[in-house]
């Protein structure tokens, strides 16, 4: 007959044991296990009487509340008041400027479309182009178409040899604007080449309207000197906006 | 956790401390209960209790909702009741009286009750208390602890061994040490019968 041991018999009382049924049969027949079982059961029984004394529970809240201190959570952004996080951010947020600028002037550069400057573009003028050769004549032909607007008599020889060499060099800017496809630039300077041929090959009619404009002669084809005034008036402000469009590009 | 403790411990945490009265309300008889049961005296009970509660309110702004404050008051009771009896216990073997064949208190000797009288007188008297408190005193912290949980409150063996952080077979050895060593400090006593 096989004996239970003493911590078997324990896991049995406790109800801890996983033997249960089997134990049970063999208490029922061995006279040594059921008296030390017993034994077992008459500790624990005497070991859980003890009974637990009632407590005052104001007095031990008063006892705990006499030592509690007012809880505040952490301010969930506590860290920022630490002085080497200010120093540690501004290093971060600088690093990060310094990606995004050189970012922007290179996606800027690669990807930037080409509007239509000349047809919208509003803003402050510029003598800034981008191309010196560009810049110096457009700003030749400016001066010139200027003068030629205010004019109030007949051109001199000067201003129509003026009109005549831009007019020349206009026609490789304009072959130029078109072979970097810049349409705006091409269509303002083949206007300005109108304006200039127009100029260099004034007729005697379109001279004596100008200079009876203010003379009042009454024969004089006023819509002739009405019309070029018009054109140049609306071709300074394109190739003042062409310029301005030069900038941008810079 | 139900509402009432989550907001409870929300107000503590935003500096309403009468707000802790909510929980000490609900859990204070249940983690003094265990107190006892680990030291085994009244006073030290509730200085256990209390110690349980204060520790648990300087901690509470570490404690995860997702668990039961009482499971999480419970270990921190167990764990501080432990460290009383260890604490008692070195102040004993300090100042512990000696046993002798004469009383003196000024050499702090005592006599020693006889344990060969009667089961029945001792187990029914003042010597009986005495008695099963020595029995008691005599088991280490751990086996007192997982004995009285498990038997006197019947807990489970996994809370135990969880609250203990050991493994759970750990907490069933512990819990059969203690019961061997108590029927045999009981057994003179009881004349042999136990």
């Amino acid at each position: 007959m096989k004996h239970f041991s003493e911590e078997e018999l324990i896991a049995y009382q406790l109800d801890e044991s996983s033997e249960r049924d089997a134990i049970r049969r063999h208490l029922e027949e061995c006279a040594p296990c059921e008296a030390m079982s017993d034994s077992i059961a008459e500790t624990l029984r005497v070991f859980s009487a003890e009974p637990v004394p009632e407590v005052d529970l104001e007095y031990n809240w008063q006892r705990v509340r006499g030592h509690l201190t007012v809880l505040e959570t952490k301010p969930r952004f506590g860290w920022l008041k630490a002085g080497w996080m200010w120093g540690a951010a501004g290093i971060v947020v600088a690093a990060v400027l310094v990606i995004a600028l050189l970012q922007g002037v290179t996606v800027r550069h690669v990807f930037a479309p080409r509007p239509n400057y000349a047809l919208n573009g509003h803003g402050p003028l510029t003598t800034q182009p981008v191309e010196p050769a560009v810049a110096g004549h457009l700003d030749a032909a400016e001066r010139l178409l200027t003068e030629v607007n205010h004019a109030s008599g007949p051109l001199d020889d000067t201003t129509r040899s003026q009109a005549h060499a831009l007019l020349l060099k206009n026609a490789v800017y304009v072959s130029d604007a078109h072979t970097q496809g810049d349409v705006a630039e091409a269509a303002v300077l083949e206007n300005l080449g109108r304006v200039l041929t127009t100029i260099d090959n004034e007729p005697e009619a379109v001279r004596r309207a100008r200079s009876v404009k203010f003379s009042e002669e009454a024969d004089a084809p006023e819509g002739v000197g009405f019309r070029l005034e018009m054109n140049t008036s609306g071709l300074l402000l394109e190739i003042r906006i062409l310029r301005q469009n030069d900038d941008r590009k810079q | 956790m139900d509402k009432v403790e989550r907001d409870a411990i929300q107000r503590v945490l935003t500096g309403d401390r009468d707000a802790y009265r909510v929980l000490m309300e609900r859990h204070f008889h249940a983690v003094h209960r265990i107190t006892f049961r680990i030291t085994g005296d009244p006073e030290d009970a509730e200085e256990a209790a209390q110690e349980a509660f204060l520790r648990a309110y300087s901690k509470l702004a570490s404690f995860r909702m997702d668990s039961t404050f009482s499971t999480w008051i419970t270990r921190i009771a167990m764990n501080t009741a432990l460290n009383l009896v260890e604490r008692r216990n070195r102040d004993l073997s300090r100042h512990a009286p000696r046993i002798g064949e004469e009383t003196s208190s000024a050499e702090n000797v005592v006599q020693f009750a006889d344990q060969s009288a009667g089961p029945e007188r001792l187990l029914l008297d003042h010597e009986a208390t005495t008695l099963r408190q020595a029995a008691l005193a005599a088991l280490t912290p751990m086996e007192r602890t997982a004995f009285t949980l498990r038997h006197m409150e019947e807990m489970p063996i996994a809370e135990i061994a969880t609250a203990l952080n050991v493994t759970g077979n750990s907490a069933k050895q512990a819990v059969f040490r203690a019961v061997a060593k108590l029927r045999q400090a009981l057994a003179p006593a009881a004349g042999g019968r136990l």
